[in-house]
């Protein structure tokens, strides 16, 4: 049985490591490597759960040089890499009168240069196999636009407009490119909204509750699917019907 | 036939195998232009594709853009580029 190869950037947190639990699920077949950055989260778990069928690899998503050698890493092993998913990400808010040039750059480092890095690496190894999967998790802030996210709303909004323009480019090469933007999503991301901040924010999704992580893990999974072969540059919002 | 006659046959066979161009290798010229609308008429994916299958097949790596423009004007400059490796 020939393998399929999955990279999941930020595997160590709470949105990639359902990701990578919904790959390890889907298929007995799915090899899922987890791009982990120095110092994050431990991914034992995942491993202890799923011996042999999936592998940490050191992946600072910033550093194209990291890229370079994770994906030598893995084409080393495998040979090839099936699906790639952009997931690792971070926001630090303030009001754009307030922020600091270091937030500004870090912000659009970790969330929009990533995605470019990313893509370009494995993209020689996705035209020679003639297919891949290239799933980019953005965010709602992408469209909502708030304020004091001007950094991550704007590197988001790239990320939206960086899929739709790559799926054009390698769309005849058998490659998709999409994206998924979730709302407020239980994870660490949103675990600072406490009280009355969590209430408000709860008050304006329909569902009236935050979203799981395993719910955006299935849209990333479907996304990678042999079903989904035909959408490419599409954004799928997984939101509880906020807009 | 001689090595660099054979190269040039391979990087047609390769063309019309990697691009699926709805020609033969045969009637790919040694000089022919292979992009613009006087030549074979490659766009720019295809020139993406090419830059893999020439790393992929002749470890030919053509990472700097007016290197890889210069070097794929043709069969013959690809031949060149591959026998100068």
């Amino acid at each position: 049985m020939s393998l399929r190869i999955i990279l999941i950037t930020g595997a160590n947190g709470g949105l990639g490591t359902a990701i990578a639990r919904a790959f390890l699920v889907e298929r007995p077949d799915n090899f899922v490597w987890l791009g982990i950055r120095q110092g994050g989260a431990s991914t034992e778990h995942l491993l202890a759960e799923n011996p042999g069928r999936c592998r940490p690899v050191g992946l600072d998503v910033t550093l194209p040089g990291a890229w370079q050698a994770a994906v030598a890493e893995i084409l080393a092993v495998h040979g090839r890499v099936d699906v790639l998913v952009n997931n690792a990400g971070r926001h630090d808010d303030a009001l754009l009168a307030q922020m600091t040039q270091e937030s500004w750059s870090r912000v659009i480092a970790v969330n929009l240069d990533s995605v470019f890095y990313g893509s370009q690496t494995v993209l020689p190894a996705m035209i020679s196999q003639r297919g891949g999967r290239i799933i980019n998790v953005a965010s709602l802030s992408a469209l909502l636009a708030p304020a004091g996210q001007t950094n991550y709303a704007a590197a988001k909004a790239g990320v939206l407009a960086l899929t739709q323009s790559l799926a054009k480019e390698v769309a005849r090469l058998g490659i998709t490119v999409n994206t998924v933007c979730p709302g407020y999503i239980d994870t660490e991301a949103t675990a600072g909204l406490t009280g009355e901040a969590r209430q408000k924010a709860q008050a304006s999704i329909p569902m009236r509750r935050f979203g799981r992580p395993e719910e955006v893990a299935a849209a990333v999974r479907f996304l990678a699917c042999a079903d989904a072969s035909y959408i490419t540059g599409s954004m799928l919002k997984i939101d509880g019907g906020i807009l | 036939m001689n090595d660099a006659t054979e190269i040039k046959a391979q990087i047609k066979r390769m063309l019309v195998e990697n691009l699926m161009l709805q020609i033969t290798p045969q009637e790919i010229g040694d000089d022919q232009p292979l992009f613009g609308p006087d030549g074979l008429g490659l766009d720019s994916v295809d020139a993406l594709q090419l830059v893999v299958a020439l790393d992929k097949n002749y470890g030919l790596k053509l990472s700097d853009a007016a290197v890889a423009r210069k070097t794929m004007q043709t069969v013959s400059s690809i031949a060149a580029a591959i026998a100068a490796k």
